[in-house]
Parts: C-alpha cells; sequence; structure tokens
C-alpha cells in the first residue's frame, strides 16, 4: 500500500467522522423536536412528568443534551433505552447490527453472484433466447419492490405451500415469528435474502452485461483469443476481470440501497436486527436508540463506500489514490 | 506452409452481406516474409483474421480453403483450432495499448500464452517468460514482469506483445500493423526485431500494414490488396520497380520521398475505397483509376501473370499505361485521365475534379459536355452549388429556365432545412 493510498483512506475516515457528527446531530435534534415523549404509554402528568423528564435530562436545551450523548458516544457508549428500562444500547445495537449484517451479506452475495452471472450468461449468449428470459428477469427484478416479493414469498411458501415447503426443507421458512435464536438458520435466512438482495441483482445483471458486451469488444481480448486460451479462460480471466470495474462502482449504492432494504425486510419477517429495532425505537420514542442505529448506519455506509473505492484499486491496477 | 485458397469473409450486417475478403489466393513458404498492403478497410486484417478463426459474429468465412501444413483450417473444430492459435500461427497487433488487458501483468499475460500450449514445460515458463522480454530487449526484464501495461512505453508493449507471440515457438507470425501506433524510431527497432527473428529462428512473418516503407524494410514478397481482393502480388523489389496495377502505382506514387528534389504536394489517390456491400461493377478500382477504360466498368480482370513471378489484376497494366501515353512520367492522375472515360455514375468525382480546375477549362469542359450541367442540376445540386460558388461564371451556363429554377429551388429546399 502505497504512501498517496493511506493519505487516501486518512482523508476519507477524516470525511467519515465529520459525516457521522453532522447526521448523529441532525437526526438528535429531530427526534428530539418531535411531539411526544417516551414516557407516554405510562400517562405522567405535570410534576411526575417533568420529574421524570429532568431525571433523563431531557428537559435541558437539545445542543446541551447532544454534548452528553456525544461525551458518551467518543467513549463508545451510547447511552441507555428509555423504554427497555436500564437497557445499555451499545451491546443491544451491535448484536443487532450482526444479525443485520448476516442478512445484508447474504442478501449481497445474491445481488453480486447472481446478478453478475446472470449479466455474464447474458452477454455471451447476446441476443438468444437465454439472453431475453435473464434480461427479462432482470427488469423483474428491479422493478418488484424488495417488500413486495417478501410478501409474495411469505404467501407462497408460509401460506400456500407449508406442507411443501416443511418437506422439502425440514422447517418453516419466511413466515413471521418463525424466525428462531437470533441468527435463525440458513433456511429462514434465504426467503428474506432472496427478497432483499434480488432487487438489487436485477442492477448488477444490466450492469455487468453492458460491460460484458463492451469488454468483449475490445482489442485484448482478440490477443487472449489468438493466444489459444480456452474460451471460458478467455471470459473469466480477461472479460469478466475487467467488466466488474463497472460493477464495482454501483457497489456502494446497492449498499445503501440493501440498508434500506433491509429496515422493511426485518419488519416482514420479525427479523431482530437493526432495522426492527429502528422503527420500534421511532415509534416508541426511544430517542438514544433511534440516534444510536442511525449512527450505526452512517458509519456502515461509510465505511461501505470506502472498501468499494479501495477494491478498485484491486480490482484495475491503473487506478491509484 | 501456408495456403489460402479462394478464402472469402463476409460480415453480414443489416445492410446486407458486407464482402470484407473475396476469392484470395496466396501461400508462404516456410521462413518466407510475406507483407500485406493496402489502405484502411481493404480486408488485409479480416485476411488474417480468418487464418487464425478469430473473426466473429457477424463475421463469417464463406468459402476457400486455408491449408496450413496440409491440415485445412476452415474445417477444424474451435478446440483444434485453439490449439493451432498462438502455439503454431501467433498473431500481434496494432495497438498494443489496448491490444493487453490492462488489468493483468505483463509477465502474467506472457506466461498464460505459454500455459495455454504444453508446448513449453510447466516449470520453464516463469524463466522463460523473463527471458523473452531480455530477447525482445525489454531493459531490466526481471523487474519488469511484475508491471502493468500501463506502466510500460508503447514500444516496450509491442516488445511484450512479440515476446508473448514468440513464447510458444511458432512457426508462423502474423503482425497486424505492428508499427502503426509507433514513432519512426520505435518502428525502426521493432522491425529490426521482427528480421532477426526472422533470419536467426526461421519463423515465418506475413505483415500486414498500410505502409509500404515498412513493407520494403522487412519483406522479400508483398501482396497488395483493394477492397477486399488481392490486385497485385509479387517480389518486393521488382513490385517497387514496376508496379503493374494503377493501384500500387498510386500508392508508391503517394509515399513522401527524402530524396525529391523539389518538394511538391504529396499527391494522394483521389476518391475513397467501394463500398463493399455494393461494389462497382466490373474492376473494384475503376472509380478511383487514371488509366481506366471501357471495359474495367463491365468486366473484373483476372489475377494475371504481368512479368516474372509478378501478377496483376487489371485489363491496363501500368506498361500499357506508360506506352499508350507515351510518356517516360505520368502526371495527370485524375480519374479517367488517360482514356477520358468518364462513367456518369461518379457525377460527385467530376464535379470535385472540376473544381480543382481553372475557369476557362471548367467552361470548355462544361461546352464539351452538355448533359453534364443538366445531369448536376437534376441529381447533385449541393455539388452544383459549391462548384457555382468557385466559379461563379459557371451560373451563367444554366442558360435555360428550368435549370436555372431547379437550382433556385434546391437552394430553397436547403434553406427551409
Amino acid at each position: 500500500m502505497t504512501r498517496g493510498t493511506l493519505i487516501y483512506i486518512g482523508q476519507r475516515v477524516l470525511l467519515i467522522v465529520v459525516t457521522l457528527l453532522v447526521v448523529s446531530f441532525g437526526v438528535f435534534a429531530a427526534v428530539h423536536s418531535l411531539p411526544g415523549n417516551a414516557f407516554i404509554s405510562e400517562h405522567l402528568h405535570g410534576a411526575a412528568l417533568a420529574s421524570v423528564l429532568h431525571q433523563y435530562g431531557l428537559d435541558q436545551p437539545i445542543p446541551i443534551q447532544y454534548w452528553n450523548f456525544l461525551k458518551g458516544a467518543i467513549h463508545g457508549d451510547l447511552g441507555n433505552s428509555f423504554v427497555i428500562q436500564g437497557e445499555a444500547i451499545t451491546p443491544l445495537v451491535l448484536r443487532e447490527l450482526s444479525v443485520s449484517m448476516e442478512l445484508g451479506g447474504a442478501a449481497l452475495i445474491i445481488t453480486v453472484g447472481l446478478g453478475m452471472l446472470f449479466g455474464v450468461i447474458a452477454a455471451m449468449r447476446q441476443n438468444t433466447w437465454v439472453d431475453y428470459l435473464l434480461t427479462t428477469i432482470a427488469v423483474i427484478g428491479y422493478s418488484v419492490p424488495s417488500f413486495v416479493l417478501a410478501t409474495l414469498g411469505i404467501l407462497l411458501f408460509a401460506l400456500a405451500l407449508p406442507d411443501w415447503t416443511f418437506s422439502l426443507f425440514g422447517t418453516a421458512i419466511g413466515y413471521p415469528l418463525r424466525w428462531q435464536g437470533t441468527y435463525g438458520d440458513i433456511v429462514q435466512l434465504s426467503l428474506p435474502a432472496i427478497a432483499l438482495g434480488f432487487y438489487t441483482s436485477g442492477q448488477v445483471t444490466r450492469i455487468t452485461r453492458a460491460a460484458m458486451l463492451d469488454v468483449v469488444q475490445q482489442d485484448y481480448i482478440r490477443t487472449a483469443r489468438a493466444k489459444g486460451l480456452k474460451s471460458r479462460v478467455v471470459t473469466i480471466r480477461h472479460a469478466l476481470r475487467n467488466a466488474m470495474v463497472p460493477v464495482t462502482s454501483i457497489l456502494g449504492p446497492l449498499v445503501v440501497s440493501i440498508i434500506a432494504g433491509s429496515v422493511i425486510i426485518e419488519n416482514i419477517f420479525g427479523i431482530p436486527g437493526l432495522g426492527k429495532e429502528f422503527v420500534r425505537s421511532i415509534t416508541s420514542h426511544d430517542y438514544n436508540v433511534t440516534v444510536g442505529v442511525f449512527t450505526i448506519y452512517t458509519l456502515l455506509i461509510g465505511v461501505a463506500n470506502l472498501g468499494v473505492d479501495l477494491l478498485y484499486t484491486v480490482i484495475d491496477p491503473r487506478i491509484r489514490y | 506452409m501456408l495456403e489460402v485458397k479462394h478464402l472469402s469473409t463476409s460480415f453480414f450486417t443489416d445492410d446486407g452481406e458486407v464482402k470484407a475478403v473475396r476469392d484470395v489466393t496466396f501461400d508462404l513458404f516456410p521462413g518466407e516474409t510475406l507483407g500485406i498492403v493496402g489502405e484502411s478497410g481493404c480486408g488485409k486484417s479480416v485476411t488474417a483474421m480468418s487464418v487464425l478463426g478469430l473473426v466473429q459474429r457477424p463475421g463469417k468465412i464463406v468459402g476457400g480453403q486455408i491449408l496450413f501444413k496440409d491440415r485445412d483450417l476452415t474445417k477444424l473444430n474451435s478446440e483444434e483450432l485453439r490449439q493451432i492459435r498462438g502455439r503454431d500461427i501467433a498473431m500481434i497487433f496494432q495497438d498494443p495499448l489496448s491490444s493487453l488487458n490492462p488489468v493483468l501483468r505483463v509477465g502474467f499475460q506472457i506466461d498464460e500464452a505459454m500455459f495455454a500450449h504444453d508446448k513449453i514445460a510447466k516449470e520453464d515458463v516463469p524463466e522463460r517468460g523473463v527471458n523473452l522480454l531480455k530477447q525482445v530487449r525489454v531493459p531490466d526484464a526481471q523487474r519488469r514482469v511484475k508491471d502493468y501495461p500501463h506502466q510500460f512505453s508503447g514500444g516496450m508493449r509491442q516488445r511484450a506483445m512479440i515476446a508473448m507471440g514468440l513464447s510458444n515457438r511458432p512457426e508462423l507470425l502474423i503482425a497486424d500493423e505492428p508499427t502503426t501506433a509507433l514513432d519512426v524510431t520505435v518502428q525502426a527497432q521493432i522491425l529490426e526485431l521482427l528480421r532477426d527473428l526472422n533470419q536467426e529462428m526461421g519463423t515465418s512473418i506475413i505483415l500486414i500494414t498500410h505502409n509500404l516503407g515498412v513493407v520494403a524494410g522487412l519483406c522479400k514478397r508483398v501482396v497488395v490488396m483493394y477492397a477486399g481482393e488481392i490486385v497485385e502480388e509479387g517480389p518486393v523489389e521488382q513490385i517497387f520497380e514496376s508496379p503493374q496495377h494503377p493501384y500500387t502505382w498510386s500508392l508508391l506514387r503517394s509515399l513522401p520521398r527524402v530524396d525529391e528534389k523539389r518538394h511538391e504536394r504529396l499527391k494522394s489517390i483521389e476518391g475513397l475505397p467501394p463500398d463493399l456491400i455494393a461494389p462497382p461493377p466490373g474492376c473494384k478500382f475503376n472509380p478511383r483509376c487514371p488509366f481506366r477504360i471501357e471495359k474495367c466498368f463491365s468486366e473484373d480482370p483476372p489475377l494475371e501473370m504481368v512479368g516474372t513471378a509478378q501478377q496483376a489484376k487489371c485489363w491496363v497494366t501500368m506498361k500499357r499505361a506508360y506506352a499508350e501515353m507515351n510518356a517516360a512520367t505520368i502526371t495527370d492522375t485524375r480519374p479517367g485521365a488517360a482514356s477520358g472515360v468518364r462513367p456518369p455514375a461518379e457525377l460527385l468525382q467530376v464535379v470535385a475534379d472540376l473544381r480543382t480546375l481553372e475557369e476557362p477549362e471548367v467552361l470548355e469542359t462544361l461546352a464539351e459536355n452538355p448533359q453534364l450541367l443538366e445531369q448536376m442540376v437534376s441529381e447533385e445540386p449541393a455539388a452544383l452549388e459549391q462548384l457555382v460558388a468557385d466559379h461563379p461564371a459557371v451560373a451563367e451556363k444554366l442558360v435555360t429556365e428550368e435549370t436555372a429554377a431547379a437550382v433556385d429551388g434546391a437552394a430553397e429546399d436547403e434553406k427551409s432545412e
């Protein structure tokens, strides 16, 4: 790794920190400005409410509250939940993050794996029925939102064909509340991961196909064929490697799209991840959790984008920072 | 060693069949250097690609045989062809930047050519890769094998390409414009390198180029192609000394010469190569040929012997052209200058010719051919307008009201557009 790359990484990390500060303050200010408060279900009024608010420091001005939050956050302490009494937020969101990463990772594998596979095959069989079939699937993919696909999946596997599904996988899949334990298992993971990843895989298919069609026209592909390389080697080593550059460029937005999609998917499938927590914390005015989850999301997106930019240099040696 | 017989390759496009190579026949002996020359789009690269079976859809070899050591390459399946490519016949390409894979190390790209065939023992490959780069005179080869193509200069990339081509000790090396993208000094070095390889290793070379100087520097024999066909073929000295096809003659005249006493304008060949979907009837070169005769428009000449080991595809040939014009040198090279045959289909060319003349001559020509003006009015008003712009006196020739009105009409049409 060159000095230039290290400087570049340093700059990007700094940028991520600045983004975290701006986003967390914005969210902090926003959630605290919402009408109502975390103790609404306890039906407290007047002096009782004021004393509870005072106890949690919620009667102080927002900049002061944010400052207190920030002091903790720097030490990795995101504070305590208001709703789940005394629950520390940091371990909570970290555990939920790992669940979401499991789902998101599986979805990303489906997105990139399926997308690139379809894209390469479609390009290699350009203008044949295979190409038309795969590009049609891709168009359906990015036209059908993930929550629609998730709902259809549940209808099909959990409600219409539960016996068939059960005999095939040995377990029920997809139906809310059937998610067992913290991490579920591979069968339970499959449906939400497909629902989440299929949408974005359509975009990967489209980009891969276009990139492959462009790359196979290049002179170096002709050189590779003239060398007497097997066509499989030409396709994978020479063409796909180059076609991955444009695919990498959409990987950043894809990660964001998967994170956004996971909020909905986790709620549909009852997966105890960050997304589910996110929605719960907002509806129950659990301010600190909302801010914590949002901060983690911001960090995740920042790190993912940095990772993608560094991946460029691995795939294309001409790119140097 | 290599015999190409009646090879025809076409590209099937939406506009029709582009006959890029038609009925091309030539052969190559072991250790020989053959040049294939012609301008862009004349089919020289497609011929080479056909030999290696590298023509891709919508292109297809539609006829003929390519015999390499008595095997017909057009009959082989893709795996058999793959085994010959890079192993027995290697090819190097024009632009060494775009022809090397940008994301793979140069050394790796050379090594994989050897790994693809079993000719070189696997354990010898890495060392041979370095030695090949040394052999093609890449400095600091040991370190350079780990570089990527963008870290190489243009000349070094071409050397790396050649190293790759030679890695399996092929019997035939096809070099497609190997020096075109390089500057002159590097060009000379690459040619010298190819010459050494030919002499030291006995590798046969087919050199494809549009540059006759390059052919002169390397090849023993030359094939001249025009519009997908061989128009002349023979030993290099002989062809340079006395070209018999007007196209070869024109090509040679268009070479800049250092020893020229006076600096004249370079003589280009006027006009453009024909449309390969619907080429002109008769000889394909007739629209641009200074020496064409009636027969050239109707009948396609065969490739015939015109001297010792020299063949040309022409009804006239330069011998006859010189004789009939009673001249040691020929100065007027406008199409049809010798025979005066001016086919009506080439109005554009005629107008272009007219524009180069002085005004009295233009008027004289128009007076000689009264139909010409009418034709221009009806078929090429835009070209006529240009002519009028150059020579206002021509406008006065448009005496009849009809023709004048037609020109006005055309002009107004253009304005309204």
